[in-house]
């Protein structure tokens, strides 16, 4: 795989998400792009690197979308998105022999999946960070369940958007340098008989 | 060239153990040890968030693009003021008319009825004053042809005498001597919250108000009833018209006593309410007995 290619999508995923995140909103559920290359990478990419350029994503992510501060000002937490986004792809890396790739419900189905774990890691490292560090959660003042319920809604709506998204990704497959390890094996068929 | 301990976690599946150590310790890491340097790491990212809002902006305008110095928002804009100033017209007629009301009521509950007068009445609203001065005339728009006369008595919030219509009465327009001009003005001194019904009016002090030429009247008042500030005087002169008769024309500010005269006081009156001050005002005019109409008798 490229990782030039990867990081420039999901730097432009995470910009668009940032820069359209309100057209794609409704309410507080919100539905974002970066997710979605995420998960096309973690089911195209060697296994090996998956979680390396997850972990891209996720960095991304927290780049574009600093914690606000108790006195109001904005800090860049690079770490939270990072751990959750490894989460989310090590849930999605079993998928990969389950799932029918070229039936765009199913991977829109492995968005879900991605998003929910994420944010269920996302939830719980901002927990710990608060417990430690003794600040707010980043959803106060509501609940962490009710926070919880909303990420995955937003997890159903990252699916939806996911079946626009994959299909744009997959018409980019060429400039990734995914390798190909399917082996055609000689046969009657490939010798025209 | 790196140690090869370094080297061994930099590789394969340790590497990715080693970030993920890494990004766990830099999320529980405290604010101070992360704000020198976590938002510098954004700033090159910046201009890429541009191409989301853009594209954004295009997809749906946000308010911000909204260009106020567009013809139709000048236009918009214009028309919002000229509401505006329409309301406020509005809501300012009504306080008028609303004087306007109260003085007529006023006037014709004290001036009709009991007092047998025939006396018609008509507002003016007052549109000019005296520009040599704070106490000279003011003008009001009413003249001949809505029946104003010379002499005519003018009131302002509905009981309060303010002058007479001088003997300068357009056909529109008409010229009032404020009552602060009149060479003088017989009255009596009531209590502000009003004389005891039980006790007879004339042991009520009289007075002659002279003008003192600073907005106020002077007189000298010889009576061994009591006489305090803030009494009221009402207008008792038979040289004014009839309906000027109890009218308020001024509130005692100042009582001193005369050392010549050792049961006289000389008090100090100032109007309650000036028609160079009022909005509009009312002219009252009486029909004499033998058929005309006009002011002092």
């Amino acid at each position: 795989m490229r990782w030039s290619v990867h990081l420039l999508a999901v730097l432009l995923a995470a910009a668009l998400d940032a820069g359209l995140g309100g057209l794609f909103e409704i309410g507080s559920i919100r539905a974002s792009i970066l997710p979605s290359v995420v998960v096309f990478v973690a089911l195209t990419a060697p296994k090996r690197i998956v979680l390396r350029a997850a972990m891209a994503g996720g960095l991304a992510c927290d780049l574009f979308a600093p914690t606000v501060l108790a006195d109001g000002s904005a800090l860049v937490v690079p770490g939270p998105h990072i751990l959750a986004f490894a989460l989310g792809a090590a849930a999605v890396v079993p998928l990969r022999g389950l799932l029918y790739r070229q039936n765009p419900v199913s991977n829109a189905a492995a968005v879900v999946v991605f998003s929910a774990f994420a944010a269920l890691g996302w939830i719980s490292i901002s927990i710990v960070r608060s417990a430690v560090l003794g600040s707010a959660v980043p959803w106060w003042p509501a609940s962490g369940v009710g926070e919880l319920l909303v990420q995955l809604m937003s997890a159903l709506a990252d699916g939806v958007l996911g079946l626009v998204v994959f299909w744009v990704l997959t018409r980019t497959k060429p400039i990734w340098g995914f390798e190909s390890k399917t082996r055609l094996a000689p046969g009657m068929a490939r010798e025209g008989l | 060239m790196l140690p090869a301990r370094v080297q061994h976690l930099l590789t394969g599946r340790r590497l990715d153990w080693t970030l993920l150590a890494c990004a766990l310790i830099v999320s529980v890491a405290p604010v101070r040890l992360l704000r020198p340097w976590t938002n510098l790491v954004l700033v090159p990212f910046v201009p890429v968030t541009h191409l989301g809002t853009s594209l954004r902006d295009r997809i749906r305008p946000s308010i911000e693009s909204f260009d106020p110095k567009s013809p139709e928002t000048i236009a918009l804009e214009a028309e919002v003021e000229r509401m505006r100033t329409l309301y406020e017209t509005s809501r300012l007629d009504a306080l008028r008319l609303e004087e306007v009301i109260r003085g007529l009521q006023a006037t014709s509950t004290r001036a009709g009825g009991g007092a047998l007068l025939d006396v018609g009445a008509t507002t003016a609203s007052v549109v000019a004053g005296d520009p040599n001065g704070p106490h000279g005339v003011v003008r009001i728009n009413a003249g001949s042809r809505h029946g104003v006369v010379a002499g005519s008595a003018v009131f302002v919030g509905g009981d309060v005498f303010a002058g007479l219509v001088s003997e300068d009465v357009g056909a529109f327009i008409s010229t009032v001597l404020p009552s602060t001009r009149l060479p003088s003005i017989g009255c009596r001194l009531f209590p502000a919250e009003g004389s005891d019904p039980a006790r007879p009016v004339a042991i009520a002090p009289g007075a002659v108000l002279k003008p003192t030429g600073r907005g106020t009247w002077t007189a000298e008042v010889a009576s061994a009833g009591e006489i305090a500030v803030g009494m009221v005087a009402r207008v008792t002169d038979e040289r004014l018209p009839r309906s000027a008769l109890g009218a308020r024309v001024g509130r005692i500010v100042a009582v001193e006593p005369i050392e010549q005269v050792p049961l006289a006081r000389r008090i100090e009156v100032e109007p309650i309410t000036e028609a160079r001050d009022a909005i509009s005002a009312v002219v009252v005019i009486e029909r004499r007995s033998d058929g005309g109409v006009g002011g002092p008798r």
